[in-house]
């Protein structure tokens, strides 16, 4: 239940000045939304300083005096400077909501792109599930880091200096009595929002810890019910539960707890303010609207702190985040085209292997010294137990893989000097367990050649035998297969794959065969689209079915890493070795399969 | 409020408790134990605004009756300055326990919902569970009940922290003045339908932006499943565009998501602004004037900023809040359903079964319309072993379903050392009967855990490794770096089929059942191993009544009880000796072997051997 399950690691990296840059390298192609938003923010900013001494103008200098006109001349200001920070507004949220989601894309392509060049190694290496949440988490994360973190920081920033300004300007005594407060609140804040950001990861991590619990049990039910396992099951999962609940609460009241701690260090200041300015009041160091505006600069001053604090413990995890990312992208193809290759425009000839040597991992090699020419034109079956290496000799033939040692020769000439897409682009290739795409079967086929006709991919499904039951279908080729394909049988999804590889029109087939068993005339479908296609073709199987392999030009016994066999079907019979009792248990096992007197019925309703 | 004290599932509260036809009266149900804390929560919250609009009155009463008098004392400004400080701990302690009288409340509410859910899932029938989707249930254990979570944690006590402090500084400023305060409110209303309206669009755009963020997950997620076949086609820049064309519109989502959000809050400022211009306006008049004193214009520009500015989110609140009742719903569907009664039955079992089936005519109908089982008549005595043989789909598992109770039989009647099998309490059935199945599930645990996962009772690890062994699957776990503290599974090793199911077959050793279920396909499992699960399947077999579910002739011919199923019925029924002197379907799949033994003679010698 990978989906369900797939725990983040935990990254706590330090602070790193060169990743921080390199994050805010982001923003440099589009630098005008970021000034742009930066200076809007900035005017938002100041505004509001400017409102809460308008606030003070108005008490002192038209209230206090009983100036009527003032009043009127004070609020039309207002309203002009409010206008004036609505259209601020407005640009800030256009201008970062954009930029974030800009960044966010930019990211995602990036390492996208970087992914369809990297080597199957790296994707061997690296869970399906690690690059997901890089793509998809860790983008996000950072968007959110340089955008509304930015926002944040330039916007508390300036209150905090603006407020300070104001409150110098209004009372320089006082306003150095308050500044006192500053220190200790940004100490309490970053404490706190630390805290806190740590919990909320305890609680994430649960969450999905009782979300891959639930899908355990859904999916386990049978057994559970089976085992009368319910009363056990229960009790684990309370337990976790309750483990759940205390890390939400403690969460919670953290967060709970710091707002009025804010609120409480705040009103120690507002208090020496009442405390000092209010004795500054009669000998005129301080007016009434005075007093006002430095309450209210007290909250500006002391808000933003708590955002500031905020940003500051998120960006820990933004940089974490980036590492990984950036890690990503800075990772190496290892298969990559040597500076001169070449494309030779055809592979038709002959396949060589030779001495080589592959392993996946140094100490346990797969192929040791391995040699084989395939002659142009010639159908190659490969057989053998799992594990022997078959696989890996076609993902080398395929260059997915490269030799470790050794050479490999494709019309005489060293593959490595040839280009990727020169020989990828003609090698037609079916998996085992064939992958299509969401879309319809239509789309699926024309991956095979992106120009072909809607014509030509119906003659490509007619020519493998799947027209018939693609044409059954209400939207016939335009019907829609799901993800990955769902919505299709295994023998339909084949089917379809060799249409695939049919229109592709390759030089060189390669296909590896499904042990999976499909009905009778499915199988009879895929026999023959398969004999379509190794016409005229040099083709290589990984072969499972006795039909397949009898009519190979030459089988090939493959048996940890070598050759341990190879001829025709009636040689290597007639030399009654591994071939002859593979043969042998094989030819029973089918023709069982084949004469059971039972009517096939699918697989219906499982009850 | 410690977590030590956390009860768990009370008896006092099911999942029927939980449900309700109104959504409203669900929410209502589902805080069942938890209101008076909820309450507490809302009266915190409201002394905490209490204290706050006092600080205003405070600020009002200090320019009236200090400042503007000139000369204060010393005293007295240090009583007014504590007198801040002080209702800044009151405010901050009442909001403090207001917040976590919530959130108490509300992840209490979430164990239980959570608890309830998962109990209720494992107990509901099989017929439930062959229906529902699992991805569906997921989605609703996860996402919809932390949807419920936020409803009490968020939205519901949101709108008290919105509306209580709103009400109370409404009423101060009516005391202070009456027509001022009904002047202070002219836009509220408009406000609130304002916020209402655009954050009803926003919620909208923020559903296709999320739609699409599905999409390219799934884009992503299909490009790196199909990896090969990228690479095979080499269609690495068609991938490229594929992608591009996704992220660009999720971009382009995500812009038109937050372009609404800059439409919204400009336009609700500006009405807010208007509000606070029309109050300043008429406020300082009075002032100015003298019917109010500058101290209560203070306060009540204070207040004034109270009542405005927070009611803009008031549409946020609501439809966030309306979108947690389709959550409730969505759980409640689940409680809804009937769990099957794990201890019920008419018939009370002294002690274990002897294992004497007799079959009368049983039917068995899925659903009213699909009959699976038709007229099944057979007997079968304490300790014989039973055979199924037929394709796919003839019944085979359908009829050891009906054994367990996974599903009731329809008609006909079945009776179990002579007593109707329904009266059984299904608890008591299931742990009398052992089931190894063809793809046994393993669970993300130790293998140890595993094997002991369905003994119900303290396993010492001498019987562990007994099992294992007689299962012969000891040696395979010795293989590991951990033994048997090996995780299975994605974040340890991958166990083959044959693998699994013998840690399925040391898993039913344990269990020790009366009556045993089998389901034989030893086609996955290769030479070496078909030998040693074949000698452990016998060490099993021996004195329990035995079902087998059989796909070949070799595993039915020791068995006492031959069943040759087609198309839910019984086509053919005796031991394997009376089977083959019929003429019929078995002596056919009998018959077979030396058949296929002529033709790979045949094909042999036409290599020339």
């Amino acid at each position: 239940m990978s989906d369900f399950s797939f725990e983040e690691e935990d990254f706590n990296s330090q602070f790193n000045g060169k990743t921080l840059l390199r994050i805010l390298a982001q923003l440099k192609p589009h630098w005008q939304w970021t000034a742009g938003f930066t200076v809007a923010v900035t005017i938002v900013s100041i505004m509001e300083a400017l409102f809460t001494y308008l606030g003070k103008l108005l008490v002192d200098t038209a209230i206090v005096p009983h100036d009527s006109s003032a009043v009127a001349q004070i609020l039309i200001t207002f309203a002009g400077l409010a206008a004036i920070q609505l259209i601020n507004v407005f640009i800030f949220i256009t201008l970062a909501g954009a930029l974030g989601q800009r960044v966010e894309y930019d990211l995602r392509k990036t390492m996208f792109d970087h992914m369809q060049d990297l080597s199957l190694t790296y994707f061997d290496k690296t869970p399906l599930g690690w690059i997901m949440s890089r793509v998809t988490s860790d983008s996000e994360r950072i968007a959110e880091l340089i955008t509304w973190g930015l926002l944040d920081v330039i916007w508390g920033l300036i209150n905090i200096v603006t407020s300070a300004f104001f409150m110098l300007l209004i009372n320089w005594q006082l306003a150095l009595i308050v500044f006192v407060a500053v220190p200790i609140l940004l100490v309490v804040a970053v404490w706190f929002q630390k805290k806190i950001l740590v919990e909320y990861r305890l609680v994430r991590k649960l969450n999905s810890k009782i979300t891959g619990s639930f899908a355990e049990n859904i999916t386990g039910v049978r057994v559970v019910k089976a085992l009368s396992r319910e009363d056990e099951n229960l009790r684990e999962f309370s337990g976790l539960a309750v483990d759940m609940y205390t890390a939400s609460f403690r969460a919670a009241w953290l967060s709970a707890l710091f707002l009025p701690a804010v609120q409480i260090i705040s009103a120690f200041a507002v208090g020496a303010v009442v405390w000092y300015g209010g004795a500054q009041v009669s000998i005129g160091g301080i007016t009434i609207g005075g007093i006002q505006a430095f309450v209210g600069y007290i909250t500006f001053m002391m808000w933003p702190i708590q955002d500031l604090a905020r940003v500051y413990a998120e960006m820990q995890h933004s940089i974490a985040s980036a590492e990984r990312i950036f890690s990503m992208i800075d990772t190496e193809p290892e298969i990559v085209n040597r500076p001169v290759a070449i494309d030779p425009g055809t592979i038709r000839g002959d396949i060589e292997f030779d001495h080589v040597d592959f392993y996946y991992k140094a100490d346990q090699p797969v192929l040791r010294d391995f040699n084989l020419t395939i002659k142009a034109g010639e159908t190659i079956a490969l057989v053998g137990p799992t594990g022997g290496g078959k696989s890996t000799i076609v993902n080398l033939l395929c260059r997915f893989y490269e030799p470790k040692a050794g050479m490999i020769r494709i019309t005489g000439r060293d593959y490595m000097d040839l280009t990727l897409h020169s020989i990828q682009s003609r090698i037609g290739i079916v998996l085992q367990t064939p992958r299509l795409f969401s879309g319809t079967i239509r789309e699926n086929i024309r991956y095979g050649r992106l120009d072909a006709t809607d014509q030509e991919i119906e003659d490509a499904a007619k020519l493998v035998g799947a027209h018939e039951f693609i044409a059954a279908f209400k939207k016939d080729y335009g019907e829609e297969v799901g993800e990955g394909g769902v919505l299709l049988s295994v023998g339909q999804k084949q089917l379809i794959s060799l249409a695939r590889a049919v229109l592709a029109q390759p030089e060189v087939f390669i296909m590896d065969e499904a042990t999976s068993s499909v009905d009778t005339l499915t199988e009879a479908l895929i026999q023959q689209g398969m004999e379509k296609l190794m016409e005229g073709r040099t083709s290589v199987i990984i072969a499972h079915r006795l039909s397949t392999i009898k009519r190979a030009d030459r089988i090939i016994v493959i048996e940890g890493g070598r050759i341990s066999e190879m001829g025709t079907h009636a040689e290597l019979l007639r030399a009654r070795g591994h071939y002859y009792r593979l043969y042998t248990r094989q030819f029973r096992q089918e023709l069982e399969a084949e004469y059971s007197p039972f009517e096939a019925v699918g697989e219906g309703q499982a009850v | 409020m410690t977590a030590t004290t956390v009860p768990v599932t009370t008896p006092a509260y099911g999942p029927k408790d939980a449900v309700a036809e109104n959504r409203w009266v669900g929410l209502w149900r589902i805080m069942q134990g938890y209101r008076f804390t909820y309450l507490g929560a809302l009266v915190s919250i409201s002394i905490s605004a209490i204290a706050r609009m006092t600080t205003f009155l405070l600020l009002g009463d200090l320019v009236d009756r200090v400042l503007a008098q000139g000369h204060p004392e010393s005293s007295v400004l240090v009583t007014f300055a504590l007198g801040f400080v002080v209702l800044a701990a009151f405010e901050g302690s009442f909001t403090y326990l207001g917040n976590r009288m919530a959130a108490y409340s509300a992840e209490h509410i979430t164990l239980r919902l959570r608890t309830l859910l998962f109990d209720h899932l494992q107990r509901l029938s099989f017929m439930y569970h062959g229906k529902a989707k699992t991805g569906d249930l997921i989605q609703r254990v996860s996402s919809d009940v932390d949807a419920l979570r936020r409803v009490f944690s968020e939205q519901a006590i949101g709108i008290g922290r919105l509306m209580l402090p709103f009400i109370i500084n409404f009423i101060a400023i009516l005391a202070l003045n009456w027509q001022l305060g009904l002047i202070s409110v002219l836009m509220i209303p408009l406000i609130m339908l304002t916020s209402v309206y655009f954050f009803k669009k926003i919620s909208s755009r923020y559903e296709s932006f999320q739609e699409q963020e599905a999409v390219l997950s799934t884009t992503l997620q299909e490009n790196l499943a199909g990896v090969r076949v990228v690479k095979a086609f080499a269609r690495q820049e068609y991938e490229k565009a594929k992608f591009e064309k996704e992220n660009k519109e999720k971009y382009r989502r995500g812009k038109a998501l937050v372009q609404m959000h800059a439409y919204f809050w400009p336009t609700t400022d500006s009405m807010a602004w208007i509000q606070m211009l029309i109050g300043w306006g008429v406020g300082s008049s009075l002032a100015i004037n003298g019917t109010i004193s500058v101290g209560t214009f203070l306060a009540y520009s204070a207040l004034l900023t109270q009542i405005v500015w927070p009611i803009r989110n008031v549409g946020r609140l609501i439809v966030q809040l309306s979108m947690g009742l389709v959550s409730y719903h969505r759980v409640a569907e689940i409680f809804r359903e009937d769990v099957e009664p794990l201890t019920e039955g008419a018939y009370t079992p002294t002690g274990d079964v002897r294992g004497e089936f007799n079959f009368d005519h049983v039917g068995f109908t899925y659903e009213e319309d699909a009959q699976v089982l038709h007229d099944i008549t057979f007997h079968c005595e304490p300790g014989q072993i039973v055979a199924m043989l037929g394709s796919t789909g003839s019944g085979k598992t359908s009829l050891v379903n009906l054994l367990p109770r996974f599903y009731d039989y329809t008609s006909g009647s079945l009776t179990l050392d002579g007593v109707d099998l329904n009266s059984y309490p299904r608890g008591f059935l299931r742990q009398q009967i052992g089931i190894v199945e063809q793809e046994p599930f393993l669970f993300s645990r130790t293998i140890r855990e595993n094997i002991c996962y369905g003994a119900g009772r303290e396993v010492t690890d001498a019987e562990v490794e007994a099992a294992a062994q007689a299962a012969a699957v000891h040696d395979v776990v010795l293989s590991f770096p951990n033994g048997y503290n090996t995780l299975v599974g994605e974040k340890g090793v991958t166990l083959s089929g044959g693998q699994k199911q013998r840690v399925a077959l040391a898993r039913t050793l344990l269990k020790n059942p009366r009556i045993l279920i089998l389901d034989d396909s030893t086609s996955s499992v290769d030479t070496e191993t078909e030998g040693a699960i074949r000698e452990a399947l016998e060490q099993l077999m021996k004195n329990r009544t035995t079902f087998i579910i059989a796909h070949r002739v070799q595993s039915v011919m020791i068995a006492d009880v031959i069943l040759v199923m087609d198309k839910g019925r019984i086509v053919q029924k005796g031991t394997h000796d009376e089977l083959l002197a019929q003429e019929g379907i078995y002596r056919q799949i009998y018959n077979l072997q030396s058949r296929i033994e002529d033709e790979l003679e045949k094909e042999l010698s036409s290599v020339g051997l």
